[in-house]
């Protein structure tokens, strides 16, 4: 799967507006949305939102996790614990990408929080690698991934579920009595 | 506000006497299916409702976008999520011809030897497809090399000569409905076969054999 669809998925996520302009309710194939009025805050989603945005019709409202105190609270429990720790938000990294880059004048401290969520991103994805790591080198046949988010498996996707694959066929034509069965390349 | 062109709640009045599924529903059922279609080593189960109904709402979105003048508000906004629903349909299709074209004879024999209730791996269209590459690709390989073959060498058993989809696949997934003993088989001789139980929610890595008969009633979901 490509980032860019990773982003798509992401883009489905609800954010609060204040859109400057007024429209009745739309009624798209996905939902209801609206009336929209000036000054009052409505849910959209994102893909809207930062539509809105670009044509300045709105101002985006940061989410409550994207601050920079729940920030540096979740970066050191993330340091301190070994497992991955609840994320707050599914798309966390989508979402700080996409709204730093196309909103930051509507996010207080805006670079401390990229860097805020960078840092945890990058702890993630070392544990991620030791876990993908030890997997491989236990011949593991299971693993539970709870708190991973899409973009995070998405990074080592194509990597280790090929090395995966590899693997088991290298190791089942060691089996005797392996089946014989021609396997596709990839 | 807009001279309504769009009588907005026409389709939702619409789809209510025909589909159980909310519109909002059908495009979640159509982005669950273009996961589990991505992520699948083997072909999915055919989803033509989904793929019908999809194609219905397109249309009557884009014949109410053609009656409306360019520039006013609410078109644009259609257009873009009419845009984004047949970018998700267009690659849900196109990743079932993929893998139709690259296990042709094993899916041609799987819809043949299919029981009759169970539903049918391939919509009309893609049958008609799948048969046509057969035929073509016999006929080429026969025009191509075959026919300078000795004549006790001139056949090709297609089945044996394209490679299966691997079930083994390792696949990322997430948990929809509670799963008790799921067997996960071992890699290794000096491996035991252990069950595991699947909770609401959880996400793992396991094999597709294990997991393959959950995906199409909808327990899991491939991530």
């Amino acid at each position: 799967m490509d980032p860019s669809e990773v982003e798509f998925l992401a883009e489905k996520e609800l954010v609060k507006i204040i859109p400057n302009f007024s429209l009745d309710k739309i009624y798209l194939i996905g939902g209801d949305l609206g009336p929209f009025n000036p000054g009052l805050p409505v849910d959209v989603p994102l893909w809207l939102a930062l539509n809105f945005k670009q044509r300045q019709k709105c101002r985006i409202i940061p989410a409550d996790w994207m601050d920079v105190e729940k920030l540096e609270e979740i970066r050191e429990l993330e340091k301190r614990e070994e497992a991955f720790t609840p994320v707050p938000s599914p798309y966390y990294m989508e979402l700080t990408k996409l709204l730093l880059n196309h909103a930051s004048d509507n996010i207080p401290k805006a670079d401390e929080i990229r860097t805020l969520v960078k840092d945890i991103w990058d702890t993630r994805i070392a544990k991620l690698r030791l876990s993908a790591d030890s997997f491989i080198s236990q011949q593991e046949a299971h693993a539970k991934l709870d708190n991973l988010t899409l973009m995070e498996i998405n990074t080592i996707r194509e990597f280790l579920l090929d090395s995966l694959n590899c693997m088991y066929k290298l190791r089942s034509n060691l089996q005797p009595g392996s089946s014989g069965r021609t396997f596709t390349d990839f | 506000m807009s001279e309504a062109a769009f009588d907005d709640s026409e389709i939702n009045q619409d789809d209510s006497q025909e589909d159980v599924m909310t519109p909002a529903e059908l495009i979640a059922k159509l982005e669950e299916a273009w996961l589990n279609e991505k992520f699948s080593p083997e072909l999915q189960e055919n989803k033509s409702e989904v793929v019908e109904c999809v194609m219905e709402q397109l249309t009557h979105m884009e014949s109410n976008l053609q009656r409306v003048k360019k520039g006013d508000a609410k078109a644009s906004i259609h257009r873009m999520e009419v845009d984004r629903v047949r970018f998700v349909l267009a690659s849900y299709l196109r990743s079932r011809l993929q893998k139709i074209e690259k296990f042709f004879p094993h899916v041609l024999e799987r819809e043949k030897t299919r029981a009759d209730g169970e539903p049918s791996l391939l919509s009309p269209e893609e049958f008609a497809f799948a048969k046509e590459y057969y035929d073509n690709t016999e006929a080429y390989l026969k025009a191509v090399a075959l026919k300078r073959m000795p004549p006790n060498l001139q056949s090709i058993d297609m089945l044996k000569a394209v490679p299966e989809p691997c079930l083994d696949s390792f696949v990322f997934l997430r948990v929809k409905e509670k799963q008790e003993n799921i067997l996960i088989e071992p890699e290794t001789d000096d491996q035991r076969e252990y069950v595991v139980d699947l909770e609401e929610g959880s996400q793992h890595l396991m094999r597709y054999r294990a997991i393959a008969p959950l995906i199409s009633n909808g327990a899991v979901q491939l991530i």
